[in-house]
């Protein structure tokens, strides 16, 4: 037994002296590295299939158009121009001269139809989101593309991550894709990182850094304490609680940016009581916004007025709703409800609502606690459901009066994916059951409208319309996080749509 | 020993069905739809229609009955199927993912002999000493804290304060030494206790008495005769908590992003990834099942009582 025991502390010791040796290895001389934490594993990197859009975050691919971060405008990007025709069914797409592949392969006219093609083979929501019947490649740097319908923010989908574009004949997507990004792959370990290496054949600006760990972790307290041992430069999504001890320390700095995610709180318009728009505007002049930003996302959130914030081309002028308990009894009032004995009550009915909220976003059943307080306030009894899969249940089940939920309203810079998921009799995500003949309208004309002036047009028109018509609230809009090693990141940004991760400008001190 | 192993084979034929039938059953009741994940409902415009006709396609809408029975019958040709989120075989990934899962188990269990072999068999003989009712406390804490706590309170001192170890990932050996140790001490509290009262007990045997008596010196006897002694009933308890090891390394590996089948697991779980979360409950099944069989047979080599009885009877 005596020998056991050397054996097993002779093997212990050696794991230790092991592992002390293989960590020395990496100090290589003044080479540029940084390291990123991201909150989402992902264990594939298909480019054209994965909805972690980790491919397009890390500088590894790249779309034909992208969103500028400032104008919130689409673009070029690998195409150069485009033009639309016949309402949007068919497009001229002219790619960039002279880009090459990660390995090599020109990026022609025909390499990006075949990537195009794949796409859409494997992924059924790229298939419904481009809606494309044919791709032609012209000539060498022209694609025709026909769309199965009038079809105007196809090129705003083009943004989208999945539908990078990458030489499909190098095969192996889901370990290995080849791009046109800055940065290419140098090893995937899935579930926990990628290192990647600069592309020194890259067809703009060539990368500022030598090479970057992108690594995932879930774990919101264990990606600060990364950041703080050392261990990572940039993290994503810090814990909000941890904000104030990361600031504390030297040289950290915390980022918070306005994204285009909306917390709401949707009515559902089938239920009896929420027909009245006068209830509807009644319970949101109960939403308490501001205590709300200041006390569960402890202010990195701005009051939210509509669905889309005031930075998108398309946001309307919100009207000023008047808020507070004052209000929203004058619109009780209105639809024929007084305070009887403390109940808010219409015919001897007191008005008891159920209110659905789910933990997988953990700021919204905080937001109901908020809520149901105020509203009791007021004598309205809230009652609080959680459920797992808010998209499932709210369709699946109409026993339920308010919901929370979040939502990105523009995530490829144009309006018309929100409105139609949420407004349109047809749309997936329609859980307030909306059937206004005028709103279907307006969102029947933004999709079959090109010109973009008039589709914000359009979009402001159909935002108002909800707003006027209090389909839905909205309470906030959370900012995102970032927390980064000030001393020694430089270059850094944290855009809103949070595609564009690691660029090419992105640099250590 | 081969009519044993026969027997345990026909067991686990009809153990793999029982537990695929039940969990294949209890995933479809639970919320959750995959239809919604691969159309990616959240960022991308889909019509109702769109939703139902693609859960037509994937059979989501046929009776449970025959949607099991598809996947039995790929899964007796050896097809764990292909994931709803990456398409690669289901195998595959989870074969990718065990080396990893493995190791951690290992360093765990190495941890945990480290740590309760000598604090157990320390209060054994010390009995009601100042180390008895260390050993005591701590077994207590090590039940009661959860791992996730334990590893973010090791991951503060010993990587952010102390820098000894990288905070997370799986790139040297020395990143597998804190999720190891976090595991390690979640389970070592309980075999400490059981080690102690399993060694008090054959410490006062006859057999330990008598080879007292014949003068062997103290050491030898703890060693070679009761610490043997005491080892099955620990073995037996090994076999039973080999569930909550599996739940935490799950934990573990998602607190240091550790690339291991556990982690892979729990994202496919959030989307609902029904093939990936079918195959990993085979292969832990299998895993149970391997391991409670090889402790069965261990008996008759760490017990002396059990040797000697089969052997009289078999002659």
């Amino acid at each position: 037994m005596k020998k056991l025991w050397m054996k097993v502390l002779g093997v212990a010791g050696l794991i230790v002296l092991l592992a002390a040796c293989t960590n020395n290895a990496d100090s290589e001389g003044d080479k540029k590295h940084l390291t990123f934490v991201y909150n989402f594993a992902t264990n594939s990197l298909d480019p054209n299939v994965d909805s972690s859009y980790v491919p397009l975050r890390a500088g590894m691919t790249e779309t034909l158009v992208r969103l500028n971060e400032e104008t919130l405008k689409i673009e070029p990007w690998l195409a150069e121009s485009w033009e639309g025709t016949n309402e949007g069914r068919e497009w001229t797409i002219k790619l960039r001269e002279g880009i090459k592949f990660q390995n090599g392969e020109p990026m022609d006219a025909a390499a990006v139809k075949a990537s195009l093609e794949r796409s859409l083979k494997d992924n059924v929501a790229i298939q419904n989101a481009l809606k494309i019947d044919t791709i032609e490649a012209i000539d060498d740097r022209t694609l025709q593309v026909t769309n199965t319908q009038a079809f105007p923010e196809f090129v705003s989908e083009l943004v989208n991550p999945n539908v990078s574009i990458i030489d499909v004949e190098a095969g192996d997507f889901v370990n290995n894709p080849i791009g046109t990004g800055p940065f290419k792959l140098e090893s995937f370990t899935p579930g926990s990182k990628l290192e990647l290496v600069r592309n020194e054949d890259y067809w703009d600006e060539k990368a500022k850094l030598d090479s970057v760990t992108f690594s995932f972790n879930e774990d919101a307290n264990a990606r600060s304490l990364a950041l703080e041992s050392g261990d990572a430069d940039v993290v994503f999504r810090p814990e909000t609680e941890s904000i104030e001890s990361l600031e504390a320390k030297d040289g950290i700095k915390v980022e918070s940016t306005e994204t285009f995610r909306v917390h709401q709180m949707t009515m559902n318009m089938e239920r009896e009581e929420l027909k009245d728009v006068n209830v509807r505007k009644a319970l949101d002049a109960l939403i308490n916004r501001d205590e709300i930003a200041d006390s569960v996302l402890l202010g990195y959130a701005q009051p939210a007025k509509g669905p889309f914030p005031d930075s998108l081309p398309f946001a309307p002028s919100y009207s000023d709703h008047e808020t507070g308990e004052d209000v929203a009894k004058d619109y009780l009032e209105k639809a024929g409800y007084s305070l009887v004995d403390g109940k808010m009550q219409k015919d001897g009915e007191p008005l008891e609502l159920t209110m659905l909220t789910y933990s997988a976003r953990a700021d919204l059943p905080l937001i109901a606690q908020i809520f149901q307080s105020d509203a009791k306030k007021l004598g309205i009894e809230v009652e609080l459901r959680q459920i797992e899969i808010p998209e499932e249940y709210m369709a699946a089940n109409r026993d339920w009066d308010l919901a929370t939920y979040s939502n990105l309203t523009a995530p490829r810079g144009d309006a018309g994916y929100y409105l139609n998921a949420t407004y349109h009799p047809d749309g997936a995500l329609n859980f307030s059951g909306a059937d206004e003949p005028e709103l279907t309208k307006i969102i029947d004309e933004l999709n079959v409208t090109v010109d973009t002036d008039k589709r914000a047009e359009l979009a402001e028109a159909a935002a108002n319309y909800v707003d006027e018509n209090q389909i839905n609230s909205f309470v906030i809009y959370p900012d995102t996080l970032v927390a980064y090693d000030e001393t020694k990141v430089k270059n850094w940004v944290t855009t809103r749509s949070e595609y564009y991760m690691i660029t090419n400008q992105l640099d250590v001190k | 020993m081969f009519r044993i192993i026969g027997r345990r084979l026909l067991e686990v034929v009809l153990f793999i069905l029982f537990v695929t039938f039940f969990s294949f059953l209890f995933l479809r009741l639970a919320p959750g739809d995959p239809a919604l994940t691969i159309l990616n409902v959240d960022e991308l415009n889909v019509s109702q229609e769109q939703v139902e006709a693609l859960r037509e396609d994937m059979g989501f809408n046929d009776p449970l009955l025959v949607q099991y029975g598809k996947w039995l019958l790929e899964f007796i040709q050896l097809d764990f199927g292909n994931s709803y989120i990456t398409s690669q075989p289901v195998a595959e990934m989870l074969l990718t993912g065990l080396p990893a899962t493995l190791e951690l188990t290992i360093g765990s269990l190495i941890v945990m002999l480290l740590v309760a072999i000598p604090l157990g068999s320390l209060s054994a003989l010390y009995k009601d000493s100042w180390i008895d009712h260390i050993s005591r406390y701590f077994s207590i804490i090590g039940a009661a804290v959860p791992s996730f706590w334990l590893g973010l309170i090791l991951i503060d001192m010993f990587a952010v304060r102390l820098s000894w170890f990288p905070t997370m990932g799986r790139d040297s050996l020395l990143s597998l030494i804190l999720p190891s140790v976090t595991l390690g001490l979640a389970i070592a509290g309980v075999y400490v206790r059981l080690l102690r009262s399993s060694l008090l007990d054959s410490l006062g045997q006859e057999f330990v008495r008598a080879a007292r008596a014949r003068g062997i010196s103290e050491s030898r006897i703890f060693f070679s005769h009761a610490f043997r002694y005491s080892l099955p009933p620990v073995i037996t308890v090994f076999g039973v908590s080999l569930g909550s090891l599996i739940g935490g390394v799950v934990v573990v590996e998602v607190l240091f992003a550790y690339p291991g089948v556990g982690k892979l697991v729990v994202d496919s779980i959030r989307q609902r990834d029904y093939p990936l979360i079918q195959g990993y409950i085979v292969l832990m099944a299998a895993i149970v099942f391997v391991v409670n069989t090889l402790v069965d047979l261990s008996y008759r080599y760490v017990n002396p009582e059990l040797r000697l009885k089969k052997g009289t009877s078999a002659r």
